[in-house]
């Protein structure tokens, strides 16, 4: 009698959470799918920005805000010389690269120093804007006028764009990693959306795309490809989704709740306003954002943190299981430590956009999503036990999920053919609805367990970096070439 | 139950549809991406000695033809913007003759037709070539364009073929009034825009200056950054003191650029102004203007709030002869705070710059300075002068 009524409590349970989950399918679809909409709404104007605006003017324009460029670099002796020359050769008026070594175990100062024949300054003008670790030194030499580097002790990537900040000279600021490599008229592309409304903007976010793969020449990306190995296509794939099909939707609504930190545009008053770059944990590119938010929300300014998907910058993705897990753990608990944050931002009219919409999404469908995908696993498991279901009903629901996601997939293709056709292969197209197909199968399983050793981490107080190596572009490039 | 799982049946096949279609859709985008760029690569290449020929006739007498035969839609195409390449790279008669050929051939008139295409974007690539194509006839068409257009980035794109097509100057202000009405502060970009023109527009922008409207005067401002000339300085004179606060500050920069005999009281006046460009800028200018009465005043800035203000007076303080750099190493020896560190900087820039001076009364002038900072800091081999003797510093970059 009492097992006949537990079993159907547990029904009851197993009833409810089925409704729960089915509803929770739906409105995630919802805003994904009209994220989607937002951003083909804009592909086309995106599309003519790009294709009608020259730059042979601007370029040499002193009309163009002047930009300090920190490059934030640990241990990165291997490419920090290939992308420093990339940035010294931009396409730009008046620009400054800071590069700031934080405190590298490896040669990294090093290399720089004998490349550019750089010397310490001896009484570098570092303005304190921001709380920092105190630099060692500050390394220049004047036939570089535009290179400074920054040798200090480690102290986090944050710390590090904290310290850049404060040497920094001009108003606008970009930080850019050190191991990404920004196309020639990457910068002046994000000036000029700067300039289109030079009052309202705060920060603008480029598109990032995965070099492993592509032929690289003198610091710049020659010929596109796609990434041969499994782990680098994955996320291929992934990032077109994310940034082409997400961002340019979140972006519409004034909803982007991160500008990537591989490359992003601050106005360096409002960065300083909300005081700089919080360090000590990952995720500092999600959190200068949430901050910039709020900040200009709570103070009632006019404002938009916009999206430049014509502005490309390189990166190199991981390219083995155990540093794409460990980056992806890095992300999770970045991401978990920035909603536990600023929690109180949720479902509060007062941050508008944010506040109903980013937050909430945020939380309940990025940040929570693996733990609904394993209870959802327990419960198929419970309704089959309990003969509560039926294999048709069990495909149904999971083809409405693959398709749904593959659906999404397929739209990301299709804005990028819209307007930026950079894969010009056949075969590259294929490839790339093929792991659009089968991340479904094991891929995106993964992205949730890692989200979720993230998140025990973070519980457990772990905030280490975990394994991140480099390899030299030369060698990423001679093997693109030679395959 | 039932009919929850034949709706989601449906959606599976409403999403197997959209699936289907986005790939065919793909394919098909695709393969006609590829087919037009190799039959372009095609075009290009069969239209070499064609090019060739404009090319050795652009400083000829006679007109220049399009190439003999019947020409493809997309050939058209590939040649006009190649004709709107060379625009862009040539001045004078040879662009004219350009353009000329490109009003011959039709290209133009192609091109007005479609600023009444129902379809947006060809509206807006019309616009674009016939900037590209210097084509004054489409100007006020596309006035009326950029009149009904909203603010977007594709404003600009109108804008700018306005400004390379205007043939007179109340077109270049009738395209600034409709760019700016939407209140953006975007003085920046209008002044690039403006100065794409191909008409004298140094008398349009003394005009502007004139003008009742805040924003055109801003433009102008902005776009003879560098270039002020005798005839606008009684104009900035007056606007030194205009109320609108940016329009003070660009008047300022500009007025200053031109190293104006201020006087004390001015000087004085601007140095209290509470727009910190407005003070950075009279403090660099001081040191231009070789204005050793204005010491005191630049010691007393080193203490400004902003960084840029101490910075340019530091800087002016050491383009002060002896007198301004012994009151730099009195901060630097004696201050403290913001002051001493501006002060210690400027001074140590200044020893740094010991092998860059060719001439003799630039070195001269740089051993004073060195007899100077000797007697405050010393002549140990450990300063940092000596330690870095061939390294220099552009803090100002």
């Amino acid at each position: 009698m009492q097992q006949s009524e537990g079993i159907t409590l547990l029904r009851d349970i197993l009833l409810i959470y089925g409704l729960f989950a089915t509803y929770y399918v739906m409105t995630v679809n919802v805003v994904y799918f009209s994220i989607m909409a937002f951003s083909f709404r804009n592909i086309m104007t995106i599309f003519r920005r790009a294709a009608y605006s020259k730059f042979n003017t601007l370029s040499g324009s002193e009309l163009v805000p002047s930009i300090s460029l920190l490059v934030p670099a640990y241990n990165e002796e291997v490419t920090v010389i290939e992308n420093v020359k990339c940035l010294l050769t931009l396409n730009y008026p008046t620009y400054e690269v800071i590069v700031i070594n934080d405190g590298s175990s490896d040669d990294t100062l090093g290399v720089l120093r004998r490349e550019f024949g750089l010397e310490p300054l001896p009484n570098p003008e570092m303005r304190n804007s921001i709380d920092c670790q105190t630099i060692n030194s500050v390394y220049y030499n004047p036939q570089y006028p535009h290179l400074y580097v920054i040798d200090k002790p480690n102290g986090g990537k944050a710390d590090s764009l904290n310290a850049g900040i404060n040497l920094s000279h001009y108003p606008l600021i970009s930080s850019i990693d050190a191991d990404s490599l920004l196309e020639k008229d990457a910068l002046i592309r994000m000036a000029r959306m700067y300039m289109e409304n030079p009052e309202e903007t705060v920060a603008i976010g480029g598109d990032v795309r995965i070099a492993n793969g592509c032929v690289i020449e003198n610091g710049a990306v020659k010929e596109i490809s796609l990434p041969r190995k499994m782990w680098p296509m994955f996320q291929a794939v992934e990032y077109l989704k994310a940034f082409l099909g997400g961002r340019i939707g979140w972006s519409h609504i004034n909803g982007l709740i991160i500008v990537s930190g591989a490359f992003g545009l601050f106005r360096k008053d409002y960065v300083i306003a909300v005081g700089g770059y919080r360090g000590g944990y990952p995720g500092e590119d999600m959190n200068i954002i949430i901050k910039l938010h709020r900040y200009m929300l709570e103070n009632k300014l006019k404002y938009r943190i916009a999206f430049c998907p014509e502005a490309v910058c390189w990166t190199q993705a991981p390219d083995t299981y155990r540093i794409l897990s460990n980056q992806r753990k890095r992300w999770g608990r970045g991401n978990l430590k920035n909603m536990i944050e600023n929690y109180d931002m949720a479902f509060n009219p007062k941050y508008k956009v944010m506040g109903l919409l980013t937050m909430p999404y945020n939380i309940i469908f990025e940040a929570l999503n693996p733990y609904f995908k394993i209870t959802g696993l327990l419960a198929l498991i419970g309704y089959t036990m309990l003969d509560m279901t039926h294999w048709r009903v069990l495909a149904v629901f999971w083809l409405v999920n693959f398709l749904s996601g593959y659906l999404l997939s397929i739209g990301a293709l299709l804005l990028e053919e819209l307007a930026f056709k950079r894969f010009k292969k056949l075969s590259d197209l294929v490839r790339m609805m093929f792991y659009s197909a089968i991340k479904f199968f094991g891929y995106a399983q993964l992205g949730g367990l890692w989200r979720i050793q993230g998140h025990i981490q973070y519980l457990r107080n772990n905030n280490s970096w975990g394994t991140m190596t480099r390899q030299s572009w030369q060698e990423k490039s001679d093997t693109a070439k030679s395959a | 139950m039932d009919s929850h799982l034949t709706l989601a049946i449906y959606f599976v096949y409403f999403c197997l549809g959209l699936i289907g279609i986005g790939m065919l859709s793909l394919f098909w985008f695709r393969i006609r991406s590829n087919r037009m760029e190799k039959k372009q690569e095609l075009y290009l290449q069969k239209h070499q000695d064609y090019f060739k020929f404009i090319q050795t006739h652009l400083n000829g007498a006679s007109d220049l033809p399009l190439p003999p035969g019947k020409l493809t839609k997309l050939e058209r195409r590939v040649i006009q913007n190649k004709l709107i390449e060379w625009i862009e790279q040539f001045k004078g008669e040879i662009r004219d003759k350009l353009v000329k050929l490109c009003q011959d051939a039709g290209f133009v008139s192609e091109d007005i037709k479609l600023l009444d295409s129902l379809f947006y974007g060809r509206r807006i690539s019309a616009a674009y070539r016939l900037g590209g194509m210097r084509a004054a006839e489409a100007v006020p068409r596309m006035l009326i364009m950029l009149e009904k257009q909203r603010y977007s980035p594709l404003t600009i794109v109108i804008a700018r073929a306005i400004a390379k097509s205007a043939e007179r100057g109340d077109q270049l202000k009738e395209m600034l009034h409709h760019l700016l009405r939407h209140g953006k502060p975007i003085h920046n970009m209008a002044a690039d825009i403006l100065m794409e023109t191909g008409l004298d527009s140094s008398r349009l922008l003394l005009k502007l200056l004139e003008d009742e409207n805040p924003d055109l005067v801003k433009v102008a401002l902005v776009a003879m950054w560098g270039q002020a000339v005798p005839e606008v300085v009684p104009a900035l004179d007056r606007l030194v003191g205009t109320g609108e606060k940016d329009v003070r500050a660009e008047a300022v920069k500009l007025y200053l650029s031109s190293n104006p005999v201020l006087k004390d009281d001015t000087i004085r006046e601007l140095m209290a102004d509470s727009d910190w460009e407005v003070r950075a800028a009279v403090a660099k200018s001081l040191g231009n203007t070789h204005a050793a009465g204005s010491i005191p005043l630049l010691r007393t800035a080193l203490q400004d709030s902003n960084w840029r203000v101490r910075s340019n007076s530091a800087e002016s303080l050491a383009k002060l002869g002896e007198t301004g750099f012994e009151v730099l190493c009195q901060i630097a020896k004696n201050g403290s705070g913001i002051e001493r560190e501006a002060a210690l900087h400027q001074v140590e820039k200044a020893m740094l710059e010991e092998g860059e001076h060719q001439k003799l009364d630039q070195m001269v002038a740089y051993n004073k300075k060195k007899l100077l900072y000797e007697r405050y800091f010393g002549v140990s081999e450990s300063k940092p002068v000596r330690q870095v003797a061939a390294v220099g510093g552009d803090y100002t970059a």
